[in-house]
């Protein structure tokens, strides 16, 4: 006989989602699902829009990480109009493209991972949020807001808006940069440092109360993908595709992003509403790799920036030079935070970046587009297809959270049998369960496209679905 | 020295897509314009978020405006947050007035004045326009608002 633990909806992530757990009759677990229970279809409703508006819809499908979305929708338009942004629009776009990481994995660590590392797994939820934080270690909480605030400030000046910038367009940007704006961005950039710094030198220090969560979130082989630049530095705006199996060989490199769909496969399972990515050389489901902060620092050679790496040097000689531990997204998380803030300014501070000449106007000159980036929880893929009036016929994406997927259901599997010992549920094992989730950070949103109350919910159900134990926070 | 001068913080906030949860956005739109509030830091947000305490950080009178499901469409109220209200809800994406408020008093040591200006809704249906009830009560919402700062600047 089995049974089934329902965790419903997983909190702190963004959207929302379940988890179940199957028991069998001997309260052992045999199998976990992290399941996304929401749908909204931007594929289908952008069907028959001009794809001029693309960006702009696609923008839409999260409040969080719009400018991901702008960035490689505006990537595959200005494939399909056959140009090439001119230099500093291109690097306006990373500029923009890096403030929305920073504030993204700002969130990330500091508001929503954070009360967990500083409260330990087990402490009351009441305490373990960020007002505990800020009454536990005022700095990190105001380190973490400081860092927010300046990121969007980034989207918000050179954006146009904080939130759903309109700036970033087909062909580059609508407007140049000012003196005025550069200055005040480069005069935030010392304590954007500064408060990522104090944050890694605390995780640092403190990493070793958390080597059993180390060792048994999401801790597996796998590959890992990401963007690199010509000389193998993590680039979060252009670059190839790397790809890297668990021991650090290239399955392959200086892939061409627009040829992902060779590489790339894409899965669909009956219950959940997000698509599963895997390595096509490999199969499905074989063929597991993971993307985001930690497939970025474990696919470069180098981060490219001083001091990040420095930092990096230092993971590897703490966790490898292949971290295998998804544990270890926070870490990185971090690092990749630091060097965003060093590209930042080292752009900023670039000859040419108030030159004025931002965009290249053109009509549509194909019939199908490829954009490719970093967002902040991995690489992003968006691909479209328009008839020669530039109507868009069919549409794709490929999410971040996608290309995880595989890897989350495998770390809340391996959760689940080192916690999970009873029939019978309990906060601490829930928090685990939650927790390893929230290492890939998933922005449900994005996945699937769609909006998602946070509440929490369990459920222990027999096989024939009566309810055995339920616990709602 | 202007009513709104420095130290005033209004944040209208909602989701401008769902009719009345917009009227933060059709109230900070008004505000901006008027020459009574110059110098106050006017924003408009779709949720109160943590990085708004370093705002709330920084001054000594802070209104909210927001809509209701709680009051009759189109009814106007005020509520005043006290210093010593608790905290509500936690949630890192999206806070609680009472937790914006808390948050900045631990990080910044602030207690200022707060407000909350809401307003009973009548729509929350996907559109840009507000209910009819709503739209008639804009006026009395902007004017509460600066009430409110002009008392507080009046006893500063």
């Amino acid at each position: 006989m089995t049974r089934e633990i329902v965790i419903d909806p997983v909190t702190r992530i963004e959207g929302h989602s379940k988890i179940t757990i199957q028991l069998d009759d001997r309260g052992e677990v045999v199998d976990a699902h992290f399941h996304v229970t929401q749908f909204r279809g931007f594929e289908r409703i952008t069907q028959g829009r001009p794809v001029h508006e693309m960006p702009a819809i696609m923008a839409r499908i999260c409040g969080i990480c719009p400018v991901s979305h702008l960035i490689a929708s505006s990537k595959a338009v200005d494939d399909i109009l056959a140009v090439e942004p001119p230099p500093t629009g291109a690097d306006l776009r990373r500029i923009v493209n890096l403030g929305q990481i920073v504030q993204s994995n700002a969130l990330s660590f500091f508001h929503l991972s954070a009360p967990d590392l500083l409260f330990g797994f087990d402490a009351d939820p009441a305490k373990r949020n960020i007002i505990g934080l800020a009454r536990a270690n005022p700095q990190l909480a105001k380190d973490g807001i400081e860092l927010r605030k300046w990121g969007q400030q980034i989207i918000e000046w050179i954006g146009g808006k904080r939130i759903h910038p309109t700036w970033i367009i087909p062909g580059g940007m609508a407007q140049p940069l000012t003196a005025e704006v550069r200055d005040r961005i480069l005069a935030g950039v010392p304590e954007a440092i500064a408060a990522v710094e104090r944050a890694i030198a605390w995780y640092k220090t403190d990493m070793v109360r958390w080597e059993e969560e180390a060792s048994t979130f999401g801790n597996f082989r796998s590959a890992f993908m990401a963007l690199v630049d010509r000389n193998g530095n993590v680039d979060h705006y252009g670059g190839w595709l790397r790809v890297i199996d668990a021991d650090g060989k290239f399955l392959a490199d200086r892939v061409d992003p627009h040829n992902f769909n060779d590489y790339i496969g894409e899965a669909a399972e009956p219950w959940t509403y997000l698509k599963s990515t895997y390595w096509k050389a490999m199969g499905y489901p074989d063929g597991i790799y993971r993307v985001g902060p930690l497939a970025r620092v474990n696919v470069a050679d180098r981060m490219g920036t001083p001091r990040a790496d420095e930092e990096l040097e230092k993971f590897r000689w703490r966790v490898g030079r292949v971290a295998s531990s998804s544990f270890h997204y926070h870490y990185a998380r971090l690092i990749d935070t630091l060097h965003c803030i060093e590209k930042i300014e080292s752009l900023l501070r670039g000859p040419d970046i108030l030159s004025k000449h931002v965009l290249a106007r053109a009509q549509v000159n194909r019939n199908e587009g490829i954009g490719v980036s970093e967002a902040p929880r991995g690489t992003l893929m968006h691909h479209y297809k328009v008839d020669d009036d530039g109507i868009v016929q069919w549409a794709n994406l490929v999410i971040a959270t996608g290309h995880n997927n595989m890897a989350m259901n495998r770390a809340v599997l391996q959760v689940a049998r080192h916690h999970v010992k009873a029939d019978k549920l309990t906060e601490p094992m829930l928090n685990r369960v939650e927790a390893v989730i929230r290492c890939y950070d998933p922005c449900l949103s994005c996945s699937t496209h769609a909006l998602g109350e946070m509440a929490l919910r369990i459920q222990l159900m027999g096989p024939d679905g009566a309810v055995l134990d339920d616990l709602a926070r | 020295m202007s009513p709104g001068a420095a130290g005033t913080l209004i944040v209208g906030y909602g989701n401008s897509l769902r009719s009345d949860d917009g009227l933060g956005w059709h109230v900070v739109a008004r505000l901006a314009q008027d020459a009574r509030l110059r110098g106050a830091n006017v924003l408009w947000r779709h949720q109160l978020t943590p990085e708004l305490a370093h705002d709330v950080g920084q001054a000594s009178l802070v209104v909210l405006v927001d809509v209701s499901v709680e009051q009759e469409p189109g009814v106007v109220s005020v509520r005043r947050l006290e210093a010593t209200s608790s905290a509500g809800s936690a949630w890192s994406h999206h806070l609680e007035p009472e937790s914006l408020v808390a948050l900045a008093r631990e990080l910044w040591n602030a207690s200022p004045d707060v407000f909350v200006v809401s307003v009973g809704a009548g729509s929350l249906e996907v559109g840009e326009r507000l209910s009819p009830a709503v739209e008639a009560a804009l006026p009395k919402v902007v004017e509460t608002v600066i009430s409110l700062v002009t008392e507080h600047d009046a006893g500063a």
